[in-house]
């Protein structure tokens, strides 16, 4: 490496630090009950999107753009039956990325970009 | 009827990303809903008959085939090259009721649940604290199955309670595809359930010690773990602490185990004449790069239970970007001398803070594991009157032809009667060194050289000792299982030989087995007694 390039490689370093930081996650964790599980056809991918803590959970994935008002107070999503087989809640993840971040911004607040990531628990059969 | 799905593939990994091992077809099952199976029972025996129709078409294939659960193991013990099945959605479980009782029997029907092979160490903790109940005890975290924790003889460091299969007092299995091949094992020393409860699982009722300890810990080999009767025990608490202490008390407590002759004392937990009590578990944590004469331990105190105590879940957890472990252990391959800096770093995420207590049940306590990355592991046990040298050999390796991105630890367990169990000595103590998957470099030895060379070392120190199952290590090492079970390992596969049939033999093997030399069939050479396996 040039030593000219220097700077450059410590600006991208320092931009990368900044995204790391505007990208962050919040996640609600049941105490009790047990994760459903799964086997992801492609689980390096499943890892590299989402992290460790999905590994052999089967999750669901809510992404959208949605539009807001001054009459909307909430936005209600229904949990997908097809992956849910119990109805109940292991876990909910809220992400902000620097993307939903900025679309918010150049829509005045007229656009909010959700990911929500959730986990139901596993049946139970006795 | 249970539904299976085929899944062709042509690699397997572990969780902790141990691998790749070769795989043909991953074959998953559900159970039939509740709605077209209303009885517990006949939904159990429902996925009996789809197991046995799986053997059946490995058979037909000349296929291996393997069960595996949450895939915990480091070492290739779950895999198989052909066939692999995944059992996390067996989950039924069952209570045990006073009729269900042999006549003999010396157990509390309220302490005992019959489990189906792919309920975790979480669930079953779940199903006994719906009753009142607990485990008697668990490995560090909770994620494994039933079936892979016996199989691989998963442990925690509680000092009189062993590891968890020697909570198990019966084991359902599937050995072939015919009808007579489900079968109910039990201890003829111990009996548990009578005749009638196994006859509800179509299964023939074997009860002989020597059978029922060899298959305790089968390694995967002994046949389809169907199920498996669990005794627990009331709901209790357990104090943790953690403290920062002088490292030869430390030691002194490792190879002794005299909690009461000690300086080192927890306020509130000694007797009335103010000598230290036995915790339930002890644990030492140890940083091989850094020496400041002391020991991180952990000890915990069986309570008995109440319903009102502090929530233990108050902490908030927060995660490391996967880009930066990934990160460090690049540099480390570049700069192994970084490694004891960085663990320094990440000291705060690998060990438990000084001063630490905390208050709950077993469930609460051995919880969720927060990390699922690549990761190895490797597990060592020892006498405890070995384990200040065996730990100082290893560290010096450590420090010598290393280093490597991991600490070690120091769990202790009671003898096992399983005749594979690690735990063989009186009390052994697990020497284990954990950490980040590494790939070697110029400047940084392999997992597989470090691995045979921790094996050497020991011999060469002529400290008698066993492996985790479930661990990486130098499997082909020669002669290593000669080396660790002399007899008991011709035991071993006497028995798995006298109960299995020479295709069964051939498709519940798989490529650890051979490597280990535990696959090789006993009847060949030697004459087994025809009245080996019989029911007593």
């Amino acid at each position: 490496m040039k030593f000219s390039q220097l700077p450059l490689r410590l600006l991208g370093f320092c931009i990368m630090m900044l995204l790391f930081q505007s990208c962050y996650s919040v996640r609600l964790v049941s105490t009790k009950g047990t994760p459903m599980p799964d086997q992801h056809e492609d689980e390096e991918l499943a890892e590299a999107k989402l992290g460790d803590f999905y590994k052999d959970k089967m999750f669901t994935v809510v992404k959208k753009a949605i539009p807001a008002s001054v009459f909307t107070e909430s936005i209600q999503f229904p949990i997908d039956q097809t992956n849910c087989e119990s109805g109940k809640l292991f876990s909910v993840e809220y992400k902000n990325t620097l993307g939903g971040s900025l679309l918010y911004l150049a829509t005045f607040g007229g656009k909010r970009k959700v990911k929500i990531t959730y986990v139901c628990m596993k049946t139970e059969r006795q | 009827m249970a539904n299976t799905t085929s899944y062709p593939k042509t690699e397997w990994y572990t969780l902790h990303r141990n691998g790749p091992h070769k795989l043909k077809l991953l074959q998953i099952t559900r159970l039939e809903g509740q709605a077209t199976i209303p009885s517990a029972v006949d939904c159990y025996n429902d996925a009996a008959l789809e197991m046995q129709r799986l053997i059946k078409e490995a058979l037909d294939n000349n296929h291996g085939f393997r069960a595996y659960g949450s895939r915990w193991s480091m070492s290739s013990v779950a895999h198989n090259k052909d066939r692999m099945h995944y059992n996390a959605y067996m989950n039924l479980s069952f209570p045990i009721l006073p009729q269900d009782m042999h006549s003999n029997a010396n157990y509390d029907s309220t302490n005992l649940y019959f489990f189906q092979c792919g309920n975790t160490v979480k669930e079953i903790s779940q199903v006994f604290e719906k009753n009142g109940k607990s485990l008697k005890v668990s490995g560090a975290s909770n994620g494994q199955t039933i079936a892979g924790c016996i199989s691989t003889g998963v442990h925690g460091s509680a000092l009189n309670e062993g590891s968890v299969q020697d909570h198990v007092v019966g084991i359902n299995l599937i050995i072939g595809p015919n009808p007579e091949d489900i079968v109910y094992l039990e201890r003829h020393t111990k009996p548990a359930l009578n005749d009638a409860f196994a006859q509800k699982f179509n299964a023939r009722v074997i009860r002989n010690d020597g059978l029922f300890n060899a298959a305790l810990v089968s390694l995967g080999s002994f046949g389809f773990i169907h199920g498996v009767v669990v005794e627990g025990e009331d709901l209790y608490l357990l104090k943790r602490y953690v403290r920062k202490i002088d490292k030869k008390v430390a030691l002194k407590l490792s190879e002794t185990m005299d909690f009461k002759n000690t300086d080192f004392k927890i306020e509130g937990e000694t007797d009335a004449n103010g000598k230290g009590k036995t915790p339930y578990h002890y644990k030492v944590f140890i940083n091989p790069y850094i020496d400041d004469g002391k020991y991180v331990v952990e000890l915990m105190y069986k309570k008995p239970h109440r319903s009102s105590y502090p929530d233990p879940f108050t902490t908030i957890d927060k995660s490391l970007y996967r880009d930066v472990i990934h990160l460090l252990i690049q540099i480390s391959r570049k700069f192994p001398k970084s490694i004891p800096w960085f663990i320094k770093k990440l000291q705060k995420q690998i060990l438990p803070d000084v001063n630490e207590e905390s208050l709950g049940t077993l469930y609460e306590t051995f919880w969720d594991a927060p990390y699922k990355g690549p990761a190895f592991a490797c597990s060592f046990g020892v006498d405890v009157k070995d384990c200040a040298k065996a730990l100082k050999v290893l560290v010096d390796l450590t420090k010598k032809e290393g280093p490597i991105p991991g600490i070690y630890a120091m769990r202790f367990i009671k003898k096992s009667d399983a005749t594979l169990s690690f735990a063989q000595f009186p009390t052994t103590c697990m020497i284990e060194i954990d950490g980040v998957l590494w790939k070697e470099s110029k400047k940084l030895i392999s997992l597989e050289r470090f691995s045979k060379r921790m094996i050497e070392v020991l011999q060469q120190n002529n400290i008698p000792f066993t492996i985790h199952w479930g661990k990486n290590s130098s499997w082909n090492f020669p002669g290593l299982v000669d080396y660790m079970y002399g007899d008991k390992a011709k035991t071993w596969k006497s028995y798995r030989s006298a109960l299995l049939s020479k295709d069964m033999q051939k498709l519940f093997s798989n490529d650890f087995l051979e490597q280990t030399g535990l696959s090789e069939s006993e009847s060949d050479d030697i004459d087994i007694p025809e009245d080996l396996i019989v029911s007593l």
